[in-house]
């Protein structure tokens, strides 16, 4: 009943902010109730974009996981970008020198592979820069992100350069490497199906084994998951390597799944919105699916917005949008602690009277 | 005796999870000392905070000389003369004493030396010797205490409020206070002092008010009552102390042995020095002390959490002084900590999880990594009701317990887990009476298993009640061990002061 509660109270702040977002719409001297009709309609009515709406949630989907991951644990991975990009390096490197070399489907492992173990790499060392010199995690997972952004620049000047040295991008890949699609008429690829399925195994990780249990208990008492033999050290360092994984796990469904090669500026803000996106599920592994839809959703929403004739709708309404939603979800946290307050007061006094 | 100093009428107040007091009233004359008995949990504190202000009351009035008042912060309450001191003082530590007083009455340049002479002034007439320019953080407890009292007599009261005053007292400190509360209502100024122990009602309160459960269960004249009447008013029932067997010689084979250990922090002063004992099984050893000699340390030491820096640590004849947290548990060592919200329990986990928390690493929990629930919560539900915890089965979250049934749950995690050594820091420290008999006849139980159990506590009752042998800490040192009888209470007040006793230790 307790969850039930959670999502309702949920849904409410997503529909509160969407109406409040509405009615910026008015601000701009247009009918929100048309427009957002007639957005809705070209969305739905048209199965490719229905389809766009789980390709740009497939790369949220990891990084929100990263976030939420380390967020029970109570430590915050505010890096997922840096190791979603060292994720993307790898998935580039890995595809040209290996692509009609390797079977379709033995190249993907490696991909999958080689991105989860680039990005855990990243989170590794901040973990352990955490554990071993009790550096702030915050500020060191923060500055990675420009480490990593700088270092895959250096790279796209020189290495992995596209052959024609004229762009700071790589070669494409060939269509060998890309994961298949899995809903025709649409650019829905494998990437998707496995964060889900990513999502459902952090899930039972999270929940029902021993080192779920540790890393939680690390999160919410350190002091009594010491004394009950655990390593909260050991266990720091191991959240951020599974956390920094799920993150370079994106870099495979961007480059093989979307993109299809590497270039300047790539995604550049996938990994803060996972961060809102792991707040807006709670952390729970499974809203972060849903959530990371919702904002798919909003940010098809917005282009689509945009592209509406003869209104001049700025695209950027939907970042306003996305931030509404956020705030609406963050206040009826607060709501429902002070709801749930009073109503059981009330029944303790009933109770006593 | 004209109109009362403080009268609440019907105060109800209610908590998320608890009703705290119901329609509680009750009168404090001016020159009255009034005492409010009651186990932990029956709502004193609470009815206390709310004539203080700091907690609002859901219905009822509040009545000063007569007049009704709206109390809203302590700074109301201070403006009517009403001064609390918490059981926890409120001191900045790095501040001096003179500072810590006046903080929060005084505004712009401070001519301190000149408030240094007028508080001296006021100190001694109460007969508090305080040195008024050093940081509170380097006095002992009992001076601090006195810092607090000089709060609030800095401020005028006349209405003065304790909480648990001598908690953290020696005998003879508590003494002193005693003779100042007389004193200071002999004056015509009100005292409301809240504890639990009866020796001190007896000893100086005029009205005795009982509360149980958040209700008021009687308000006698100390006259009237006796120690024995009160008991039976606050827990309701009456209790059977465990009946004591006391092993004799220590026959039981040794199971822990200090070595001249020593601890001392990084660049700190030492906190425990040269400390030797073996502790062997089918034995309760006490240690006996103030809080914060170096009790806290010893546990450490035992549990893992702390390594000695000098010495050495035998378990069952090994060298453990390195060995890891896990490997103690493994190894049979039970820890129940003092505070069991920082280092016992995970509030907001299922009580099946906190059972799992000492068994994570256990193969009978764990399976290929995977948790064996359906087994891990039969058997939570069996502590459950083996140790007779209040509730409903084994996903209540740890939280939503009462500190009572929490200790409890802990215990009969950490029985299990503590196959030949227990280790007590203060297990019934704020529990409730029925909950302490419970963990009392508990302990005895694992002794007649021939456990070795080790037995933190402030409560020299407790200590005389349980242990066969009893050490007394002062200032993370031994003073003496002794078999429980050889001392007189006066004798290990003086010993928990520091007082050294010129009879060698007999051992």
């Amino acid at each position: 009943m307790k969850r039930a509660n959670i999502l309702l109270y949920n849904i409410g702040a997503v529909a509160v902010g969407l109406v409040i977002s509405a009615c910026l719409l008015l601000f701009l001297g247009v009918d929100p109730i048309s427009v957002c009709g007639q957005t809705l309609g070209k969305i739905l009515s048209d199965k490719y974009n229905v389809g766009e709406v789980l390709v740009k949630a497939t790369p949220l989907i990891f990084t929100s996981l990263a976030f939420a991951f380390t967020y029970k644990a109570n430590l915050f991975n505010i890096g997922a970008q840096g190791q979603f990009l060292m994720g993307s390096i790898v998935a580039i490197a890995l595809s040209l020198a290996l692509q009609d070399v390797v079977p379709t489907f033995l190249l993907l492992l490696l991909v999958l592979l080689g991105s989860f173990a680039a990005g855990a790499v990243v989170g590794g060392l901040i973990g352990a820069a955490k554990a071993k010199f009790s550096a702030n995690e915050f500020l060191v997972s923060m500055m990675s992100t420009y480490v990593v952004t700088n270092f895959m620049d250096y790279l796209l000047r020189t290495s992995l350069q596209e052959t024609k040295a004229e762009y700071m991008q790589t070669d494409a890949i060939s269509s060998s490497a890309y994961l298949p699609n899995i809903l025709p008429g649409t650019r829905v690829h494998l990437g998707f199906a496995l964060a889900v399925v990513v999502a459902v195994l952090i899930w039972v990780l999270l929940n029902k084994t021993s080192l779920g249990f540790q890393i939680r208990a690390v999160g919410k008492n350190p002091s009594a998951a010491g004394l009950g033999g655990i390593n909260a050290k050991a266990i720091t360092i191991i959240a951020f390597l599974i956390s920094g994984g799920l993150a370079g796990l994106a870099g495979l469904t961007e480059i093989n799944g979307v993109q299809h090669m590497l270039l300047r500026d790539f995604n550049a803000s996938i990994g803060s919105y996972g961060i809102g996106i792991a707040i807006l599920a709670n952390g729970n592994p499974i809203g972060c699916i849903f959530a990371s839809i919702l904002f798919g959703f909003l940010n098809i929403m917005g282009t689509t917005m945009g592209r509406l004739p003869g209104l001049s709708i700025p695209a950027s309404i939907i970042e306003l949008i996305e931030g509404i939603v956020m705030i609406c979800v963050i206040i009826s946290y607060a709501a429902r602690y002070y709801m749930e307050n009073r109503s059981e007061k009330r029944r303790m006094r009933k109770a006593g009277a | 005796m004209g109109t009362p100093a403080v009268e609440l009428q019907h105060v109800t107040k209610c908590f998320a999870k608890v009703v705290a007091n119901k329609d509680v009233s009750l009168t404090v004359n001016a020159g009255e000392v009034v005492a409010l008995l009651g186990e932990n949990g029956a709502g004193k504190s609470t009815i206390m905070k709310i004539l203080y202000g700091l907690y609002g009351m859901d219905e009822g009035k509040i009545l000063i000389r007569g007049e009704e008042v709206q109390i809203k912060s302590p700074a109301d309450a201070m403006s009517r003369g009403i001064a609390m001191i918490q059981q926890h003082f409120s001191l900045v530590p790095t501040h001096t004493a003179a500072e810590n007083i006046i903080l929060g009455n005084v505004h712009g340049y401070i001519p301190i030396k000149e408030y240094e002479e007028k508080l001296k002034k006021i100190a001694q007439e109460h007969g508090f010797d305080v040195p008024m320019d050093r940081p509170v953080g380097q006095l002992a407890v009992g001076q601090q205490q006195k810092i607090e009292i000089l709060k609030a007599l800095y401020i005028n009261t006349s209405i003065l409020i304790m909480d648990e005053p001598t908690a953290v007292l020696t005998p003879q400190e508590s003494d002193n206070l005693m003779q100042f509360i007389k004193n200071f209502a002999a004056k015509g100024n009100s005292v409301v002092f809240i504890t639990h122990k009866m020796k001190e009602v007896m000893e100086v309160a005029d009205q005795i008010v009982v509360m149980r459960n958040g209700v008021v269960v009687d308000k006698v004249r100390r006259e009237e009552t006796n120690e024995q009447a009160l008991a039976h008013m606050m827990i309701g029932q009456d209790i059977v102390p465990p009946a004591r067997t006391d092993s004799g010689e220590e026959t039981g084979e040794e199971i822990l042995r200090f070595e001249n250990v020593s601890f001392q922090e990084k660049r700190g002063t030492a906190l425990l020095q040269d400390i030797s004992f073996t502790l062997h099984g089918g034995e309760i050893f006490g240690i006996a002390g103030v809080s914060g000699n170096g009790q806290d340390e010893v546990c450490d030491i035992i549990s893992g959490v702390k390594r000695p820096t000098a010495g050495r640590l035998f378990f069952c004849g090994e060298d453990i002084s390195q060995t890891s947290i896990r490997a103690r548990n493994a190894a049979g060592i039970g820890y129940v900590p003092v505070d069991r919200y920082r280092d016992g329990m995970v509030m907001d986990m299922t009580l099946a999880e906190n059972v799992l928390l000492k068994g994570c690493f256990d193969k009978k929990w764990i399976n290929k990594g995977f948790i064996r629930e359906r087994l891990l919560n039969k058997y939570t539900d069996e502590i459950i009701q083996k140790h007779r915890v209040k509730a409903t089965g084994w996903s209540d979250m740890a939280g939503g317990l009462s500190g009572g049934n929490q200790q409890k749950l802990v215990l009969g995690r950490e029985v299990d887990v503590g196959t030949r050594l227990l280790v007590f820091n203060q297990p019934t420290r704020g529990l409730d009476m029925g909950a302490v008999d419970r963990i009392h006849h508990v302990i005895m139980e694992e002794k007649a298993k021939k456990k070795a159990i080790l037995l933190v506590s402030t409560e020299l009752t407790e200590i005389f009640e349980m242990c066969d042998r009893i050490a007394i800490m002062h200032n993370g040192r031994f003073m003496g061990i002794y078999r429980n009888g050889e001392l007189t209470t006066e004798q290990i007040g003086l010993l928990m002061a520091g007082v050294e006793e010129k009879k060698e230790a007999a051992q």
